[in-house]
C-alpha cells in the first residue's frame, strides 16, 4: 500500500495491522504441532519456526519443576476431556448442591464453542471452574490475604470473614472463576469441593463425580499412579491450559480423548 | 377461491405446527413447517440435551420414513426414552441410533458427540423456538 | 518565639488566641449572605439523597442496583473514586511545589489547594464505600491481615495516611507553624505520589487484562494528577473569588498563570501518552487491538473523541493559549470542560479494560466478544452526591477561612 492509499483507508490500514505472532502460521501447520503436544510461540521473520515447546511447559512446568516448586502434598489437579463433554450439566448441578451455589452465581460452567466452518463437528463444550493456578494473581492482590493458596493441597481457598468485597480478585483472574456471594457475604469460587467433600474424607469433587461421560478427572498431580499424572506427563497428546500466557500456571488441564 | 385455499392451507400449516410443537418434562418437540418431515426432538432422558432432527435425516438426506419406522423406531416421540436400555452402551451394540450410527452407514456413535449431544443450551434454545411458535 | 521564616499568614495566630480563633470561625459561618446558605442547602441536599441512594443500595444489595456484574466487576463508582483521589494527588503536588520547594509564586494557591486535596479525597473515599461490598470489615482487616504484594492495599494504606498528613499539615499553616507544615507537605507529597503509583499499578500489574498491563497506567495518572490539580486549582480558585466577589490580587493573578503553564505542558504531555497508547495497542495483542478498536470506533467512540480528546485535551489546551494565561475567564472555561473531559478519561480507563470478554478467542455463545456495561440511577447519583459534596465543603471553606488568603513577604 502507498501512502495515499494508507490515508485514504486508514481505519482498514490500522485494523489489519498484524503483529509477528502465532497468526503468521498457518492453521494446519499449528494444528499437527498441536496434536503432539507442542504450541508454536514464536515466529522468526523469515517464516521458519522457531521456540516449539511442549503445551504444559508452557502453562506450567515439567515434572521435576512441579515437585521442586510445588510441594503439595496431594497437589489436587484436575484433567477435562472436552471432546466427550455433553453439556448435560449434571456436575453443575450437583455443585450448585453440594456447595450452596446461588442461582446468580456459579463456580463451574460449560461454554458452548460454535464453529460453523469446522469440519467433522461444529460444536464443542468447554467445563470452566477455577484453575487453582500455582501463581495465582488474585492472591496477590487481596488486600486482606481473603484469598490464598494452601501450602498442603495447592487448593486456592477462600478465608470469607476477611473479604471486604474490593472485587479486585474479580478483575485479576483471568478466567472468570469467582462471584460475589451475597449469603456468605464474601467472594465464592470453586475449592475441588475441599469444605464439603475432601475435607470430610470424600476423595473426588462433586462434578467429577456426577460426569456420566468421564468428562472430568480429579486426583493428585504428585502422584505417579494417578490417572491425572499419566495425562499430564505424556508427549504423546496435546495437553493444554487456558491461556497459557498470562502466566498464572493453572492446575486444571484439558485434553482430548 | 384462491383466497381460500391460500386461507385454508395456512390455517392447516399453522394448525399443524400447533399441535407438533410440544414442552414437556420428558423433552421438547419442534417442528418448523411440513417439508421437515418430521418435528425436531430433544431428548432429556437419561442425560439432556440430545437432538434428534427430522429436518436433517428427511429433508436433507432424503431417508425415508420406514428406515426407522417401526423397525427401530416407534413412531411416537420419546417412546424411546421410557425404556430403562436408552444409553450409548445399547447404540454401542446397534441399537436405536447404533443401527446406522455405527461407522459404516454413519459416523460411529462414539465419535463427535457434540453433534447430536446439543445440551442443556440446545435444549434451551429449541424450548425457546417452540414456545415462540406456540404463541403464534 | 518563632522564628523568622519567608511565609506569613495574614493574621498571625498565636497559640493563644487559637481558641479565640474557632469563635472566630463559627460567627464567620454565621454571618453568610442568602445565596451562601441556599447554595450551601442545595449542595447539602444533594449529598443526603445521594446517600440515601448509597444506603438503598447496601440494604437491596449491589448486585440488584448497580450496572456492575461478573465479568465487569468495576464501573463508574470505581472511575469515580479514581476521578476524586487523582485530583486530590494534583492539588498535593501542585501545592507542595510552592509550599515545600519553596517556588514562591506558587504559594498563594497553597492553602486551597491543601483545603480542596483533603476534600476530594474525602469525596473519594465516599464512593468507594459504596462500591466495596463490607466497607467495615475494610478497616479491620487491611490492619489486622495485610497483604505486602497487594496494589490496593498500598494504595489505600497510603491514601489513610496522606489524609492525615494532610490533615495536620493544614492546621498547622492555620496556626502558621511553617517549618513543622513544609515537613508534613513533604510527607504528604510523598505518600501521595506512593499512593498513585499503586492506584496505576491495581490496574497495570494484571498481567490477564492486555488492555491495562503495563508501566503506561501508572505514568499515565500522574500526568494526569497534575493536569486535573491544576484543573480544579483555576476552577475553584476562580469560583472562590467570584463567590467572595473579590478580585485577584497580583500575587494571585502570578500563581494561576503559571499554574496555567503547569497545565499546558502537563496537557501537551498527556496528548504524547495517551497517543502512544493508543498507538502501541492497535498493533498489540488480539485482546488489545479489540478493545482500542471499540474505544476508538465502537461505543465508546463518543467517549473518547468527544469527551476524552476534545474536551478533555484539545479544547483546555487551546483556551490556554488563548487566554496567554491571563484572561483568568477562558481558563476557567478551559477547567469547566476539562472537568468533564476528565471524569469520561477515568471512566474510559476502568470499563475498556473489562469489556474483551475473558473467553473472546474460543467462540463461544455463551459470552459476546465485546462485553456491555451500563452505569444505574444509583451508581451515577453517588457519584453526583460526592460532587455536591465537594461543592459544599468547597463553600464552607471559603467562607470559614476567609477565601484562604496567604501573605508573602
Amino acid at each position: 500500500m502507498n501512502w495515499k492509499e494508507i490515508f485514504m483507508n486508514w481505519k482498514e490500514f490500522f485494523k489489519n495491522l498484524k503483529t509477528e505472532d502465532q497468526g503468521f502460521v498457518p492453521e494446519d501447520t499449528r494444528r499437527e504441532f498441536l496434536k503432539i503436544g507442542l504450541i508454536i510461540t514464536g515466529v522468526a521473520a523469515g517464516g521458519s519456526l522457531l521456540n516449539v515447546v511442549s503445551v504444559v511447559a508452557e502453562g506450567l512446568a515439567t515434572s521435576e519443576e512441579l515437585h521442586r516448586e510445588y510441594p503439595y502434598k496431594p497437589h489436587y489437579s484436575m484433567v477435562l476431556r472436552v471432546d466427550r463433554c455433553i453439556d448435560c450439566e449434571r456436575c453443575v448441578e450437583a455443585c450448585r448442591q453440594t456447595n450452596n451455589v446461588p442461582e446468580y452465581g456459579w463456580r463451574t460452567k460449560i461454554l458452548e464453542r460454535v464453529d460453523a466452518k469446522a469440519v467433522d463437528q461444529q460444536r464443542l463444550f468447554m467445563p470452566i471452574l477455577c484453575n487453582h493456578c500455582n501463581n495465582p494473581p488474585c492472591v496477590r492482590v487481596c488486600p486482606t490475604k481473603a484469598t490464598y493458596k494452601d501450602k498442603q493441597t495447592g487448593i486456592v481457598k477462600m478465608a470469607s470473614y476477611k473479604c471486604i468485597g474490593c472485587k479486585s480478585c474479580m478483575s485479576a483472574c483471568p478466567y472468570d472463576a469467582r462471584y460475589f456471594n451475597e449469603e456468605k457475604r464474601a467472594i465464592d469460587k470453586c475449592d475441588f469441593c475441599w469444605e464439603s467433600r475432601l475435607s470430610k474424607g470424600i476423595k473426588i469433587t462433586a462434578c467429577a463425580e456426577a460426569c456420566p461421560a468421564g468428562v472430568r478427572i480429579f486426583g493428585d498431580l504428585s502422584d505417579p499412579n494417578s490417572e491425572v499424572y499419566k495425562i499430564v506427563h505424556q508427549m504423546g497428546k496435546a495437553v493444554w491450559v487456558l491461556k497459557p500466557e498470562t502466566g498464572a500456571k493453572p492446575n486444571v488441564f484439558y485434553t482430548i480423548g | 377461491m384462491k383466497r381460500i385455499i391460500i386461507l385454508a392451507s395456512t390455517l392447516i400449516l399453522g394448525l399443524s405446527g400447533f399441535v407438533l410443537s410440544e414442552i414437556t418434562e420428558e423433552g421438547v418437540k419442534y417442528q418448523e413447517n411440513e417439508e421437515a418431515g418430521g418435528p425436531e426432538i430433544v431428548y432429556t432422558k437419561p442425560v439432556k440435551g440430545v437432538l434428534f432432527s427430522h429436518k436433517l435425516h428427511v429433508k436433507e438426506l432424503g431417508l425415508p420414513c420406514e428406515s426407522c419406522h417401526t423397525a427401530i423406531f416407534e413412531m411416537e416421540a420419546f417412546k424411546s426414552q421410557r425404556n430403562p436400555d436408552f444409553n450409548m452402551d445399547s447404540l454401542y451394540k446397534g441399537k436405536y441410533c447404533g443401527a446406522c450410527h455405527n461407522g459404516q452407514t454413519a459416523f460411529a456413535s462414539n465419535t463427535k458427540c457434540a453433534t447430536c449431544h446439543v445440551g442443556v443450551k440446545g435444549l434451551e434454545r429449541l424450548k425457546k423456538k417452540a414456545q415462540a411458535a406456540e404463541k403464534k | 518565639m518563632e522564628r523568622k521564616n519567608n511565609l506569613v499568614v495574614q493574621g498571625v495566630i498565636s497559640k493563644e488566641e487559637f481558641t479565640q480563633n474557632w469563635l472566630q470561625v463559627l460567627t464567620e459561618f454565621l454571618s453568610g449572605s442568602k445565596g451562601f446558605y441556599i447554595l450551601l442547602l442545595l449542595s447539602g441536599l444533594i449529598v443526603f439523597i445521594s446517600a440515601m441512594f448509597g444506603v438503598n443500595a447496601m440494604y437491596i444489595g449491589y448486585s440488584h442496583v448497580y450496572g456492575i456484574y461478573r465479568e465487569i466487576p468495576w464501573g463508574i463508582l470505581i472511575s469515580g473514586y479514581v476521578f476524586f483521589v487523582v485530583i486530590s494527588t494534583g492539588l498535593s503536588i501542585i501545592s507542595s511545589i510552592g509550599h515545600v520547594f519553596g517556588v514562591k509564586s506558587l504559594i498563594p494557591i497553597g492553602k486551597r489547594a491543601i483545603y480542596l486535596s483533603i476534600v476530594t479525597l474525602f469525596a473519594g473515599f465516599m464512593v468507594i464505600f459504596f462500591d466495596v461490598e463490607n466497607p467495615f470489615r475494610m478497616a479491620i482487616w487491611n490492619a489486622l491481615s495485610p497483604n505486602l504484594t497487594s496494589n490496593i492495599w498500598w494504595m489505600g494504606t497510603l491514601y489513610s495516611i496522606s489524609l492525615i498528613f494532610m490533615i495536620f499539615e493544614f492546621l498547622l499553616i492555620l496556626l502558621s507553624k511553617h517549618r513543622y507544615a513544609t515537613i508534613f507537605g513533604f510527607l504528604t507529597l510523598i505518600s501521595k505520589v506512593l499512593a498513585i503509583s499503586n492506584l496505576g499499578a491495581v490496574f497495570g500489574m494484571l498481567y490477564g487484562r492486555d488492555f491495562w498491563y503495563g508501566p503506561f497506567i501508572p505514568i499515565y495518572l500522574i500526568a494526569s494528577a497534575i493536569s486535573s490539580g491544576c484543573t480544579a486549582l483555576i476552577f475553584f480558585t476562580y469560583l472562590g473569588y467570584r463567590i467572595r466577589n473579590e478580585r485577584l490580587d497580583k500575587s494571585m493573578e502570578l500563581a494561576l498563570q503559571v499554574v496555567g503553564k503547569i497545565w499546558a505542558l502537563s496537557l501537551a504531555i498527556l496528548t504524547f501518552i495517551v497517543f502512544w497508547k493508543i498507538i502501541t495497542g492497535l498493533v498489540g495483542s488480539e485482546a488489545q487491538r479489540l478493545a482500542i478498536r471499540e474505544l476508538m470506533f465502537g461505543k465508546y467512540a463518543p467517549n473518547f473523541w468527544f469527551f476524552e480528546i476534545f474536551l478533555g485535551l484539545i479544547t483546555p489546551f487551546f483556551l490556554l493559549f488563548v487566554s496567554k494565561f491571563r484572561n483568568i475567564n477562558q481558563m476557567f472555561a478551559a477547567s469547566l470542560l476539562s472537568f468533564i473531559g476528565i471524569f469520561f478519561m477515568r471512566v474510559d480507563m476502568v470499563v475498556i479494560g473489562q469489556i474483551v470478554s475473558h473467553f473472546f478467542e474460543y467462540n463461544v455463545t455463551d459470552f459476546p466478544v465485546i462485553l456491555t456495561y451500563k452505569p444505574t440511577m444509583h451508581e451515577i447519583m453517588l457519584i453526583i452526591g460526592a460532587c455536591a459534596f465537594c461543592v459544599f465543603s468547597f463553600l464552607i471553606g471559603e467562607k470559614v477561612f476567609k477565601g484562604h488568603h496567604t501573605e508573602i513577604h
